[in-house]
């Protein structure tokens, strides 16, 4: 009777699944925590919310922005080697505009619209944040500081960030550019296409890496190599013209023969006495 | 040097046959050159310590001391856990109860989604849910990072050990990591995947939410589960034969009700011979049915349950899971070399051969000694039962054994042996995938306990007590007696000075193990010339000196080319004009 009542419950459940495409709208859901952080049961969430406070050194809200950003797979098609995207990587605002941000995740997973740099004393770790597993909706208000700046903005999922889901909102003018933002920034760290076996960097040691820029021979070295040589040039000459008769060379070629003879059989004999204490039983036999 | 005369000619008298001093001096040079048996005492280099960096505390976890006690949160008791590093018991309530059944507050002190484990449906009326929907998601830990050298979402196996790990996590909510500012993963988002348990009889959907950028699939190894689910489609977890890898944005459900029980596992089975190993498998427990049974659902980072089941409770004090693996180093590295996930691909399908691999690095429940330490401790009163289930997640067979005791292996792969042939030992051997539910019995018997101590457990398959082959590491860890652990959960060890074993540089092979031990000029300290950064200063002296050779033999060709040019000047001044008269009239 239980495996009964569970199987019809799996079933239902499957079909549930398969019919629950549409994109689920999860403003109505949401649950007001205090601080600008909202969240519901199925994962929606909303952090760093600010409908009405003023940022330092804004008098009014100079413009009311509104976008919608998609997310997902789709959106990595564009830009070969990611996983993972959204349909816009940058936004332009004014300084001071309230902006509202639809945040539409066509994944069925989850994803984040993060951004990072705020004034801390205004959003918690200095962040405005929307998530949601989807597909599915979610919206939140926030307002930009006075000054201007570039603003990072990810999924922080683990490898979201580096596989796509990287972009950038600007506050007026701006301020720097992010990296590796797909479509509008390069990496700091180019991956390599030359077909080669992939490596990981090897650290390289300063030391190494100094011997290897010194491709000139040292100016040092050679001028003390070059006074030796004339010194020694005539001198040499002067022994070779002065001794090296053919008795002499003669003489001293016949003692070195004895001499490596004379240490050949010693060697010999050696090796034979430590093959016998080694081997006791090979040396019976032979 | 008279005696190095008197030496020589006494040995080498013939040479006075040479008449001509020159001419015996240059024998002599070449005998000497020829025989290098002068006796001469050259000073050897004296012994150096090394002075390797900061070492970290023993414990550094931060956790409070009120996560170590036993305690009782949203109804829910849970044991104390006499570690460094103790799970956190708002984790403990949330995996017991479900993310649906607890307060916002306890579930805000988590990292949990608030969709990752609902229950619900008593559906045989015995106080306890019946219907459990568990939500999985898969993650990148060790990262690359397109920005920066260093990797992101980081988790260290061993002091500055970051090998690549893929794992599967409860769905999560916010960071991933601890806060904007640190590179550190968050505590649920570690290796290596976390034990799952779920109750006999249990409807159970694992839902996993393929949150990684590959294709990924779960296997459920040895857990009674219908081939098919009930719109026909694969439930068994293999591309091959079974229905679609999920690819990544994508999700699916498994669906699962267990008739059996036991300690069985669970792994991803795309390209399986790479993801097994990059650390997508996990211990998967099917708890008999009692009533009023809510089991833990996920045991986050293994070790210690600290809420165990009404029937482990009936025989045992306390229950362990102790996942064991073993790692490739160059297998790790692949997804640290590029950030193009075709790049990464191709590399791990194509280009990497685990037939010519060895493993590297060994730990226990994610971590290798002396991290090991901070956490896996199995701390034990005398006089007890503790369940302890082993999984062998090595790409080879291991040899388990514990210092002081020989435990009673009670089941093998999830199913129990006959009471009277049960197998009392000190060594139990697991082939790869298999588990062994081992009863620990602390009774002093000189049998099943020696007694009171810290005792190790240790693979005894050498390479496993090292890490990248520096001993001693790997995924040994302890047998603790209260007595023997202080209540911050560090163990009251008396042998040697542990700090080098928390630096980096001992496990860069930069210190020398034996330096510290002993009398205090270290005998077994590095000899100076080829002195500490050895890997540093080595390379460039022996790429030095050619480099110092080659510039004066070409100095010393230079001079003896222009002394001789200087004497044969007339030949080459009259060379030189003919050659100039020659161009002249050809031109």
């Amino acid at each position: 009777m239980k495996r009964k009542i569970a199987y019809i419950f799996l079933t239902l459940i499957s079909g549930l699944a398969v019919a629950d495409q549409d994109i689920v709208d999860h403003n109505k859901l949401l649950m007001d925590h205090g601080y600008g952080h909202s969240m519901d049961m199925a994962g929606g969430m909303v952090m760093g919310e600010n409908k009405d406070r003023l940022p330092a050194g804004c008098d009014k809200i100079s413009e009311e922005k509104q976008f919608t950003v998609h997310a997902g797979r789709e959106y990595a098609k564009k830009y070969p080697g990611t996983i993972f995207g959204f349909d816009q990587h940058q936004w332009q605002v004014k300084p001071c505009a309230k902006v509202t941000v639809e945040f539409i995740n066509e994944d069925r997973v989850r994803h984040q619209w993060m951004m990072h740099g705020l004034p801390k004393n205004m959003y918690n770790q200095g962040m405005f944040h929307l998530e949601i597993t989807g597909p599915a909706k979610i919206t939140g208000t926030f307002i930009a500081p006075s000054d201007d700046k570039t603003y990072l903005v990810h999924c922080d999922i683990a490898q979201h960030m580096e596989k796509g889901m990287k972009g950038q909102l600007v506050v007026g003018k701006g301020s720097a550019t992010f990296p590796s933002i797909p479509g509008i920034s390069d990496p700091v760290i180019a991956d390599n296409y030359d077909g080669k076996k992939l490596e990981k960097a090897v650290e390289v040691l300063p030391e190494a890496a100094a011997v290897s820029g010194q491709e000139s021979l040292d100016v040092g070295t050679v001028l003390s190599g070059t006074a030796v040589g004339l010194v020694l040039t005539p001198l040499l000459l002067w022994f070779y013209r002065k001794y090296v008769t053919i008795e002499n060379t003669k003489k001293c070629m016949a003692k070195l023969l004895a001499l490596s003879v004379r240490e050949g059989k010693r060697m010999v004999r050696l090796i034979m006495a430590i093959l016998k204490v080694a081997f006791p039983d090979s040396t019976k036999a032979s | 040097m008279r005696n190095m005369q008197g030496w020589i000619s006494k040995n080498y008298s013939f040479i006075k046959g040479v008449k001509h001093a020159p001419m015996r001096l240059l024998c002599l040079c070449l005998l000497v050159s020829v025989s290098s048996t002068v006796p001469a005492v050259t000073p050897l280099p004296p012994s150096q310590k090394v002075t390797s960096g900061q070492a970290e505390p023993f414990c550094n976890s931060g956790a409070p001391q009120e996560w170590r006690e036993a305690g009782t949160l949203e109804g829910i008791s849970y044991q104390e856990s006499r570690v460094c590093d103790p799970d956190n018991p708002a984790d403990i309530a949330a995996f017991v109860k479900g993310t649906n059944n607890i307060s916002m507050e306890t579930l805000m002190a988590t990292n949990l989604a608030p969709d990752a484990i609902t229950m619900s449906d008593d559906m045989d009326g015995d106080g306890d849910p019946d219907r459990i929907v568990i939500k999985l998601e898969i993650m990148e830990i060790n990262g690359h990072s397109p920005d920066a050298p260093e990797n992101v979402t980081t988790f260290d196996i061993a002091p500055g050990i970051q090998p690549s790990f893929w794992v599967f996590v409860p769905k999560m909510r916010d960071m991933s990591t601890k806060g904007f500012g640190s590179p550190e993963a968050n505590a649920l988002l570690r290796l290596p995947s976390p034990a799952i348990r779920i109750e006999q009889g249990d409807v159970v959907w694992l839902v996993v939410e393929n949150t990684h950028y590959f294709p990924h699939a779960i296997h459920l190894h040895g857990v009674d589960h219908p081939y098919m689910d009930r719109r026909g489609e694969g439930n068994d977890g293999v591309g091959q034969t079974g229905g679609m890898d999920i690819m990544p944005g994508q999700t699916k459900t498994y669906v699962i009700n267990s008739r059996q029980t036991g300690s069985m596992y669970y792994h991803c089975h795309v390209q399986s011979h790479t993801h097994i190993p990059m650390g997508m498998a996990g211990l998967f427990i099917i708890e008999e049915n009692r009533p009023n049974n809510w089991v833990q659902t996920f045991n986050i980072g293994d070790g210690q349950v600290r809420h165990p089941s009404v029937a482990v409770l009936e025989h045992y004090a306390q229950e362990y899971d102790l996942h064991f693996q073993s790692f490739d180093k160059e297998l790790h590295q692949i997804p640290q070399t590029a950030n193009d996930v075709r790049l990464v691909a191709k590399a791990m399908n194509q280009e990497y051969d685990i037939t010519e691999s060895t493993d590297d690095y060994y730990t226990l429940n994610g971590r290798a000694f002396p991290y090991t330490l901070r956490e896996s401790l199995i701390v034990v009163d005398p006089d007890k039962k503790v369940k302890l289930r082993v999984l062998n997640g090595h790409s080879e067979g291991m040899a388990l054994h514990i210092h002081g005791h020989k435990a009673t292996e009670t089941h093998y792969d999830g199913v129990a042996q006959n009471p009277v042939a049960r197998v009392t030992r000190d060594v139990y051997a697991l082939a790869p995938a298999q588990r062994v539910d081992l009863e620990l019995d602390t009774h002093d018997d000189g049998l099943h306990s020696y007694g009171s101590g810290l005792w190790i457990f240790h693979d005894h398959v050498e390479n496993a007590f090292t890490t990248d082959g520096m001993g001693d590491g790997g995924s040994l860890s302890l047998v603790a007696y209260r007595e023997f652990v202080d209540e911050q959960g560090t163990p009251k060890t008396q042998g040697m000075n542990l700090a080098p074993f928390f630096t980096k540089e001992y496990w860069a092979r930069k210190h020398p193990v034996w330096q510290d031990l002993g009398e205090d000029w270290a005998s077994f300290g590095e000899p100076e010339s080829t002195a500490a950064n050895s890997k540093n200063s080595k390379p460039s002296v022996a790429a030095n000196q050619p480099e110092t050779g080659s510039g004066f033999n070409f100095g010393l060709l230079l001079g003896l080319s222009a002394y001789l040019a200087f004497l044969k000047r007339a030949v080459i001044g009259a060379a030189i004009k003919t050659l100039t008269l020659k161009f002249k009239t050809t031109s």
